[in-house]
């Protein structure tokens, strides 16, 4: 018997104790590797889990570098200033950008416009000085912006002279997804803020689930909402607070109504959009933003390839159904379906 | 030894580990830090490993918290009701909850998010 029941106890105590070589969620135990980055006029910082050799980390600081000094908008030597200047490129990440925002500009009835960077400049943003300019100045620039200068087709972009292209609305969503395609093939989970871009990679260590947090307008040590994600997923706010100047106690955003050419005006404080992919996030909380609450619901309901959270200056959150249960922490309204 | 003590033996063994194993896994998880949340809004995230005291104020009142012994507890408030001081030392969820003063006390491990959307 003694022979017996000695085998069978090494037997349980292995079968019971060995569960717990393997952490929490089942998955091996993953080295974190942090790394923090300044490009396209933000601060990144990426932590990945499992990179053991620094490769993958290595890999993504040279495709944010490589676009950083293509999409930049002030540098004198980016593919997108040879662009605006001469009026054509051939560049692969231009080019599938480009395509890109005229497609869901179409989208949401021109809301995202990528032609603005000349009236940009005249309200001063991107500058030291930022200036209500005068009705006749913005007039004067209407005929250099708007989606319909913009040329896509055989492999390249053209646009007229005058006219300049900004791809500050979509360059952090596009470096989040080639970011992510590669961590992805290399079998790497991880956390991307790209300056207020949030890319979740795969799964956390432990099996949880990805925490993020919503900023409040008036105060970005605070949140006004945390929200729990699960596996890849791009969350991505635009909204009035975070590049702005106050005259005569007037607030302009950097977000401009490509109907008005002037700073969007409304109850929004923000838009948060959380969508499968980085760009189709970035494009479309711009999009949302200029639209409003009403249109952005109704965008929401045609689409239905995104959640969204929308905060109206008098503190009210609206979430889309899709986000109800992943609420950690925080008041808020559902949006009829 | 007898069949008998060996069979006595067996089942106490397997209790000990199945107590073990239901500890780990079923066990609720220890925070290291608390989320104050105020009328909706993280205000404030307090780490359970330094004693301390906190006053949260709210619209609706205030509420004292007592972070000892790696637990925190609300040890006074101005709510009528004091479910919130009710609760006791806490460091796991559920949060504590005053709702007069519309303050919640969420448990954390990490006490940071993994990002925030800005």
């Amino acid at each position: 018997m003694r022979q017996r029941i000695l085998p069978l106890l090494l037997a349980l105590a292995l079968f019971l104790t060995g569960c717990n070589l393997l952490p929490e969620g089942g998955s091996p135990a993953r080295e974190v590797s942090e790394s923090s980055i300044w490009a396209m006029d933000t601060q990144m910082d990426l932590r990945l889990y499992g990179d053991t050799e620094g490769a993958v980390m290595a890999e993504l600081i040279t495709v944010l570098n490589r676009l950083d000094k293509t999409l930049s908008a002030t540098s004198a030597d980016s593919a997108l200033t040879a662009l605006n200047e001469s009026g054509r490129t051939e560049d692969a990440d231009i080019v599938y950008l480009a395509a890109n925002a005229r497609t869901v500009s179409a989208q949401t009835g021109g809301a995202l416009d990528i032609t603005l960077l000349p009236v940009s400049r005249l309200w001063g943003f991107g500058t030291d000085s930022h200036t209500v300019p005068d009705p006749a100045e913005l007039e004067a620039l209407r005929d250099k912006v708007g989606m319909d200068k913009l040329s896509v087709s055989d492999g390249a972009v053209s646009i007229p002279t005058g006219t300049m292209l900004d791809f500050g609305a979509l360059a952090k969503g596009y470096a989040a997804d080639l970011c992510r395609a590669r961590m992805e093939e290399a079998g790497i989970s991880g956390i991307l803020a790209l300056g207020g871009n949030i890319q979740t990679v795969g799964t956390k260590p432990d099996g949880s689930d990805w925490i993020i947090g919503i900023q409040d307008p008036d105060n970005t040590g605070r949140y006004l909402l945390s929200l729990k994600l699960t596996g890849s997923k791009a969350a991505v706010a635009s909204g009035d607070y975070q590049r702005f100047f106050i005259q005569d106690d007037v607030r302009y955003c950097h977000i401009l109504d490509p109907e008005t050419l002037s700073p969007v005006q409304g109850s929004l404080r923000s838009v948060t959009v959380v969508a499968d992919q980085g760009l189709l996030a970035d494009s479309l909380s711009t999009a949302l933003f200029v639209l409003g609450r009403e249109a952005g619901i109704e965008l929401w309901r045609q689409r239905g390839d995104f959640e969204a959270v929308w905060i109206e200056a008098d503190g009210t959150r609206w979430i889309t159904p899709g986000l109800k249960d992943r609420v950690v922490e925080g008041y808020y309204q559902v949006i009829e379906p | 030894m007898k069949t008998k003590h060996w069979a006595l033996l067996l089942g106490a063994v397997f209790l000990l580990l199945a107590g073990i194993v239901s500890w780990q896994y079923l066990g609720a998880k220890t925070a290291s830090h608390a989320e104050i949340w105020v009328d909706g809004v993280l205000t404030q995230t307090v780490d359970l490993s330094r004693d301390g005291e906190y006053r949260i104020e709210s619209a609706q009142g205030w509420n004292q918290l007592t972070v000892s012994g790696g637990k925190l507890a609300v040890t006074a408030a101005s709510c009528p009701d004091g479910d919130c001081v009710r609760c006791g030392p806490r460091n796991t969820n559920p949060p504590i909850v005053c709702l007069p003063n519309r303050v919640s006390i969420r448990f954390s491990e990490s006490g940071e998010m993994d990002g925030a959307v800005r």
